[in-house]
C-alpha cells in the first residue's frame, strides 16, 4: 500500500467517529459508514494534499474511493496521468 | 451609506411532518433520515395554503407598517402560478400601494439576491423601504417513494420576510456587503426542468420533480460556500475570528458541520441552525434562521454576521451584516 499515513489516519479517525472499529484493505468504506458523501469531500482534499494529485470534480464519486484498494489504484492512475 | 435590515419575520405552517411519519413512505428509517440530514421534522402546508399566503404571514410577522413599503421582492421556486409570480398576490392581499413587484427565482440563494437588489435600490434612492418575502411550498412537488426518498426527506415549507431601508435604528442589521457568483455548467445537477420551454415538447413526468446530483451538490456547495465567505471576509479586511454568527442556508446539517470545519471555527455554536425542526426550506431557510437569531436576543451591537448560501445553477454567495 502506498497511501501516505495522514490519508490512512483520516479514514481511521472518520471511521472511529462513526463507530467503525478498524479500516482494512477491502472494507467497503461507504457501506461501513467510514465515509459518506460529506466526508468524501474532506477526504479528497486530504488526498490531494498528501498524494500530490488533483482529483477532477467529476471523479469525486464513491466508486473511486469505495475501499482502500480502490483509493490506492485511483491515486496511482492519477499519478500516471499527470 | 449602507442600508439596513430593519425588521425580520417568519412563518411555518401548522402541520408538522416527523421523520416517523415520512420514513415508511420513502423507504428509510427515521434515524437514517436524521443521520444523513440532521432533520427530525419539517412543516408542510395544508391543502389550500399557497406560497404567497406564507409570504404574507411572514411579512405580517415583521410588524412593519406595510403602507410604507415602496418595493416588493418575492423569492421562491414554488410560485403560486407560473406567470405572474407571487409578489402581486402579496401586494393585493396586504393592500400595498401600487408598488413595483418583482419575483426572483434563484432558489436557495434568493435571500442573498434579494438583499443585493434591495441594497442597490435603497442606496440608489429608487426605493426607501423594500420588503423581501421568501417562501416555499415544496411539499406539493415532492414524490413520496423510495426512489425519491433522499430528496423528499429534506424539504419543508415555510417563509421569511426581511425589510430593508435606509433607516438606521438600534437592533437593525447593516448590510455591509453581498457577494454572488454563478457557474451555469451545473444547470442539470439541481433543479426542476418542467414546465420550462426546453422540455415543452418532450417532458417526462420526472421533469416536473426535483432532481439532484447529490455528490456534485455536496462537493460544490462545500467549496463554493467556503470560498464566498473568504471573498467577503477578505474584501472587508476581516478574519473569521471577527465574525460572531454564521447564518447559512439551511440545506443539510452535515453541510453546516462541514462549513464550520472549513472555516476553522473554534466555536461551532456560532453557526445558527434551525434545520432539525424545519427541514430545508430553500428560499426561506436563511431568513428563518436570521429571524430566529434576532428574536433570541443574543445579538449584540457591533457583531458581524456572515451569511453564505448555495443554490441551483449553480449559484452561490455570501452576505456580511453588522448589528447596529
Amino acid at each position: 500500500m502506498s497511501l501516505p499515513q495522514p490519508v490512512i489516519e483520516f479514514l481511521n479517525n472518520n471511521a472511529a467517529s462513526m463507530g467503525v472499529p478498524q479500516v482494512d484493505m477491502d472494507l467497503d468504506l461507504f457501506k461501513s459508514g467510514a465515509l459518506d458523501s460529506f466526508a468524501l469531500v474532506d477526504f479528497v482534499t486530504v488526498l490531494e494534499e498528501h498524494c500530490g494529485i488533483r482529483v477532477p470534480d467529476a471523479e469525486v464519486i464513491p466508486a473511486n474511493f469505495r475501499t482502500i484498494e480502490d483509493i490506492d489504484r485511483y491515486v496511482s492512475s492519477r499519478r500516471l496521468e499527470s | 451609506m449602507n442600508p439596513f435590515i430593519t425588521a425580520t419575520g417568519s412563518y411555518l405552517p401548522a402541520r408538522v411532518v416527523s421523520n416517523e411519519e415520512l420514513a415508511d413512505k420513502i423507504g428509510l428509517t427515521p434515524e437514517q433520515i436524521f443521520k444523513s440530514s440532521g432533520i427530525r421534522q419539517r412543516h408542510w402546508a395544508s391543502p389550500g395554503e399557497i406560497t404567497s399566503a406564507l409570504g404574507q404571514a411572514a411579512l405580517k410577522n415583521t410588524r412593519v407598517s406595510v403602507e410604507d413599503v415602496d418595493y416588493l421582492i418575492f423569492g421562491t421556486m414554488t410560485s403560486d402560478r407560473f406567470i405572474p409570480g407571487s409578489a402581486p398576490a402579496v401586494q393585493a392581499a396586504l393592500n400595498l400601494r401600487e408598488v413595483p413587484c418583482l419575483d426572483i427565482r434563484e432558489a436557495c440563494c434568493n435571500t442573498l439576491y434579494g438583499l443585493q437588489i434591495a441594497k442597490a435600490l435603497v442606496t440608489s434612492g429608487l426605493a426607501r423601504r423594500v420588503a423581501l418575502c421568501l417562501a416555499e411550498v415544496q411539499s406539493a412537488f415532492l414524490k413520496l417513494s423510495p426512489a425519491a426518498g433522499t430528496t423528499s426527506m429534506l424539504f419543508g415549507d415555510g417563509a421569511a420576510a426581511l425589510v430593508v431601508s435606509s433607516q438606521r435604528e438600534a437592533g437593525a442589521l447593516e448590510i455591509v456587503d453581498v457577494h454572488l457568483a454563478t457557474d451555469g455548467k451545473y444547470v442539470d445537477d439541481l433543479g426542476i426542468r418542467a414546465p420550462g420551454s426546453e422540455f415543452r415538447a418532450n417532458s417526462e413526468p420526472q421533469d416536473f420533480e426535483p432532481r439532484m446530483n447529490g455528490q456534485s451538490v455536496i462537493l460544490q456547495a462545500s467549496r463554493r460556500m467556503l470560498s464566498a465567505c473568504q471573498v467577503v471576509l477578505d474584501r472587508n479586511s476581516l478574519s473569521i475570528d471577527d465574525v460572531s454568527w454564521i447564518v447559512p442556508h439551511q440545506a443539510n446539517a452535515n453541510l453546516l458541520t462541514q462549513l464550520a470545519r472549513g472555516l476553522r471555527l473554534q466555536d461551532v455554536s456560532k453557526v445558527v441552525s434551525v434545520i432539525e425542526h424545519t427541514g430545508n426550506t430553500s428560499s426561506a431557510s436563511m431568513g428563518i434562521a436570521l429571524d430566529t437569531l434576532r428574536r433570541s436576543g443574543d445579538l449584540k451591537q457591533g457583531e458581524f454576521i456572515l451569511m453564505p448560501a448555495f443554490a441551483a445553477g449553480f449559484t452561490w454567495g455570501a452576505a456580511l451584516c453588522r448589528v447596529v
